[in-house]
């Protein structure tokens, strides 16, 4: 099968923070203000609480069939065909979810910096790092992250703090948001932004098995909730609800406000190395996990031929919203909100399905 | 038709995917060799205790010597030596192509005033002087044959009569050119299939000099020189360790080079020798000469730009990677040893960062990593800065470049590509001018292309600035074959920042990281300690004391990990002998 190599629990860590944290860059802080107002730095709380949940299934999934990954065990519990259906879902889920990102990280940055740069100018030198990237394979990626986790996180960090002086704590009033009834389901609901840890279910190989995959899955979560819950409490505190819900990015916009004297204003561009880095690793992990999926659900040795048709596919999947408002109206809401009917809801129901018919892998060393 | 076919065939070959055969290596753990040294003694113990058979030779007297001889006559081959003397002068003769090239000397003698024999050697490559007093004079001498008793004439000549202080039979003719070519001399005696040749090396060598490229403030001031045998003995000056191993491999098969793998034996994981061993012994090629063309053979990535073995004229500094459990390549011809296995940050470290006290260390080091970054990128910035990102100029700055550039006619890609060509003809001709007319280049680079350019409004004052700023940057990377790199990767910066501003410079970063993340130096990933994260060495980015250096690098899994015990300074743990409480007390019982 495919040789995804072997990551530490470090890199593992920093692969999965890095990609669930991406999402303070684009819309999603904006998205949350306005759907919870003030409460939106807590929501996320609610929704990190509810991804540790699910989770916690996902793991109890993995630990009763030790050694083996997510499109193995599909197999073993749903049978050949129902279980490639699925796995194939997921990989087709992951085609989409790299295309969007693509787009909506072209979308912004076309917004915010280079507005007179043809859109397939963009698209295809980020494609065409995804592929290079991907060529050399996943623990490669792993290492990349591990170097490139520390800058992004003290990127931002420094925009949080650099901001400080536009900071009022009025702004955070009302402290209840729209609603305890609002900010427990949103947060809810929200809880798919926390999902790509599950790319991990793929690597189970890589990371070192279930036991690894509970560390990891457990420190990135909470790592990415308290990353999340920092930036939206500073972001509230320099826009309040109301003109914060208006900004395509967050983060972006933030940097933009830094100003402490005419030689140090207008920042922003030096933190767009954090954005694009993070967003291109983004994308190049969920394409590669695509490849990856379909290279298990068809028993492909080598990822490296597949990865220029995938390039083409995510290519299609960028370019098929029409416009900026479809890609935050139905992509992003789709991919934040509702995903976990793809990420989560089929493991669980697997899970269900492996305990009514006592289906269990075999311990390692049986 | 089949011409259609062979093309067709070559234009699938492009299009289509081509596995790659998995050779790579790993470092194993060490576990791994003290099982397999146990396994390798219990051998040796089994072998120890065979029996075998031994043959009793009898002394024979010296007047029944000539009796010896054999009858039937042998012909001279590559492999085999001949036991008529004549037929091995012919052979010598047709192998250095004798009479055309006059370099070779054969010389018959008669050892004793008796027996035919003939030495030979190269001329130049020789020290005459003991060729003459240690070798012909005593074989001639028939003073030192009477009365003397013995299995063979030849062991006793080896025994009691040359008197140089290496010698040693060799049963090839191969084996025994190879090592008159290296300035031995060979001798060889009716009747024997065997040549004996004795070490007569005395060929004109540089002396021990100062280091050229890798200079110092403190610390060592001695360099590597051409000669092999001198720069094995600096660096046995400094490691005196009976481990120290060094063995010997020739590389090159028209120029019959030599090069020598040291290490420190018990210290280092074998597995890092066996592959330095199996990649050197794996070269097939006519001409090796130094470690420069060496490297290129041995090197896990050849395509890239950055170096994967570290380069270093400095014997301290290779000792120093010696002791770490790390190998050193030294080739015959060249002043430079090769360190294998290194990572990227092996490469900005420099001696001086070892020799100074941690704290300047690590600033030092510090500013090097700066440098890097500045000789990669300051001018791919500029470039995007000035053209995509604007807003980030302050006004007034942005006010002053706009003035400096104002009569500029190119784009400031242009601009920087021609200050950037400029700027590396200046430097490949200081190289390559004679040192005499050496101030001519500082004449047309301050004046002719810093000042009179911009006089003329072909590049603007602030670029020459920045252009400046990034060769001193270039200039500050430690490692020669690094700071090429670095140069190649600015061009491409420079492009990247011009089409797509910082967007594009984030890609290349991206890149440039990815493929330096895959890199390999024998078995140990490029980023190592980073990522991979592995444990170990404090002598990293920053410098930690030498005190707090207890362990050698963890991803060399060398066979002994530790460097020094958890307290190294056992005085600080000690009462000092002139302690002031203890001459305290001891005063008031004195009194």
């Amino acid at each position: 099968m495919n040789s995804e190599g072997k990551i530490g629990v470090f890199e593992a860590v920093c692969l999965t923070t890095l990609i669930m944290t991406n999402k303070v860059f684009f819309t999603s802080i904006a998205f949350i203000v306005q759907m919870t107002g003030t409460s939106a730095w807590y929501t996320t709380l609610v929704s990190c609480a509810a991804s540790l949940i699910f989770f916690y299934f996902l793991y109890l999934l993995l630990k009763r069939f030790p050694g083996k990954d997510i499109p193995q065990i599909y197999e073993a519990v749903l049978g050949k065909v129902a279980g490639k259906f699925l796995v194939f879902l997921f990989c087709v889920f992951a085609v989409y979810y790299s295309g969007s990102t693509l787009r909506e990280f072209v979308e912004m940055i076309k917004v915010y910096n280079l507005p007179q740069t043809p859109t397939s100018i963009i698209m295809i030198s980020f494609l065409l790092v995804a592929v290079i990237v991907s060529y050399f394979g996943f623990e490669c990626m792993a290492r990349v992250c591990a170097i490139c986790f520390i800058p992004t996180v003290a990127g931002l960090l420094l925009i949080l703090l650099l901001a400080s002086p536009s900071y009022s704590s009025n702004l955070l009033k009302p402290f209840g948001g729209y609603g305890i009834d609002v900010t427990l389901m949103s947060g809810f609901l929200r809880s798919s932004a926390y999902m790509e840890f599950t790319i991990l279910t793929i690597v189970t190989g890589a990371i070192g098995g279930y036991g690894n995959f509970k560390k990891i899955g457990v420190i990135s979560i909470l790592l990415t909730g308290v990353i999340f819950s920092t930036s939206i409490f500073c972001y509230l505190l320099a826009f309040g609800y109301s003109s914060g819900s208006e900004n395509i990015s967050g983060i972006f916009e933030l940097s933009r406000s830094i100003y402490f004297n005419r030689f140090f204003q207008r920042v922003e561009s030096i933190f767009l190395f954090i954005w694009v880095i993070s967003s291109v690793i983004t994308t190049t992990v969920t394409f590669y996990i695509s490849i990856l999926i379909y290279c298990k659900i068809f028993k492909i040795k080598n990822h490296r031929p597949l990865i220029l048709p995938f390039a083409v596919l995510v290519f299609i999947a960028a370019i098929l919203p029409r416009s900026m408002q479809e890609i935050t109206q139905v992509n992003v809401v789709f991919l934040r909100q509702y995903s976990m009917f793809v990420a989560y809801i089929p493991s669980i129901i697997v899970l269900i399905i492996a305990w009514i018919f006592k289906k269990r892998g075999q311990k390692a060393g049986a | 038709m089949f011409l259609y076919k062979n093309i067709f065939k070559k234009i699938l070959s492009f299009i289509s995917y081509k596995e790659k055969k998995d050779n790579s290596f790993y470092i194993p753990d060490a576990s791994e060799f003290k099982k397999g040294d146990q396994q390798k003694n219990d051998k040796g113990k089994a072998i120890f205790h065979r029996k075998t058979k031994r043959e009793i030779k009898r002394p024979i007297p010296i007047d029944q010597l000539d009796k010896c001889e054999t009858d039937t006559l042998i012909l001279a081959s590559e492999e085999n030596i001949s036991n008529d003397i004549e037929l091995n002068i012919q052979y010598v003769e047709k192998c250095f192509n004798y009479p055309q090239n006059s370099d070779i000397i054969i010389r018959r003698l008669r050892v004793a005033g008796k027996y035919k024999a003939f030495i030979f050697y190269v001329d130049g490559m020789v020290d005459r002087f003991t060729i003459n007093n240690s070798i012909v004079k005593p074989l001639m001498d028939s003073g030192k044959f009477t009365d003397a008793i013995f299995e063979e004439l030849t062991d006793y000549i080896i025994e009691s009569v040359i008197e140089t202080n290496q010698i040693k039979k060799v049963m090839t003719q191969a084996a025994a050119i190879k090592d008159i070519l290296s300035g031995n001399t060979g001798v060889y005696i009716q009747g024997y299939r065997y040549y004996i040749i004795c070490e007569t090396k005395g060929y004109e060598k540089r002396s021990v000099e100062k280091p050229q490229v890798e200079g110092v403030v403190k610390g060592a001031q001695e360099a590597f020189n051409e000669n092999l045998r001198t720069n094995i003995t600096l660096l046995r000056r400094i490691l005196k360790n009976k481990n120290l191993t060094t063995e010997f491999i020739d590389v090159g098969k028209r120029n019959n080079g030599k090069c020598a793998v040291v290490y420190l034996d018990g210290l280092i994981n074998p597995a890092i020798v066996n592959e330095v061993k199996r990649r050197i012994t794996g070269i097939s090629t006519d001409f090796i000469i130094g470690d420069g063309i060496l490297e290129q053979f041995i090197e896990d990535n050849p395509w890239s730009i950055i170096p994967s073995i570290l380069s270093t004229e400095r014997p301290d500094r290779t000792a120093s990677h010696i002791i770490e459990g790390k190998v050193a390549i030294l080739a015959e011809g060249t002043p430079f040893s090769l360190i294998a296995p290194v990572t990227i940050v092996d490469l900005l470290h420099t001696p001086e960062d070892s020799t100074l006290r941690w704290q300047y260390g690590t600033l030092l080091r510090l500013i090097r990593f700066f440098a890097v970054f500045i000789a990669t990128l300051l001018p791919g910035l500029y470039v995007a800065l000035t053209t995509f990102h604007r807003e980030m100029i302050p006004t007034d700055l942005l006010i002053a470049i706009a003035k400096a550039r104002e009569n500029v006619p190119f784009p400031t890609i242009v601009e920087v590509l021609l200050m950037e060509l400029s700027f590396e003809l200046i430097r490949e001709a200081g190289i390559r001018i004679p040192g005499i007319i050496g101030n001519t280049i500082g004449i047309i680079g301050a004046l002719i292309l810093g000042q009179a350019a911009v006089q003329a409004n072909l590049v603007s004052p602030v670029l020459i600035i920045v252009i400046a700023f990034t060769g001193l940057g270039n200039f500050a990377i430690p490692d020669f074959s690094l700071a090429f790199g670095a140069r190649i990767m600015r061009v491409f910066y420079i492009f990247l920042g011009s089409m797509l501003g910082f967007y594009g410079i984030s890609l290349g970063i991206l890149i440039s990281l990815t493929i330096l993340v895959s890199m390999k130096s024998f078995g140990v990933p490029m980023v190592s300690t980073i990522a991979p994260k592995t444990g170990g060495s404090k002598d990293f980015v920053l410098r930690w004391p030498l005190w707090m250096q207890e362990k050698r690098p963890d991803y060399l899994n060398a066979l002994d990990t530790r460097r020094q015990p958890k307290i190294s300074r056992l005085w600080t743990k000690e009462k000092a002998a002139y302690n002031k409480k203890k001459s305290e007390k001891g005063g008031g019982d004195h009194e």
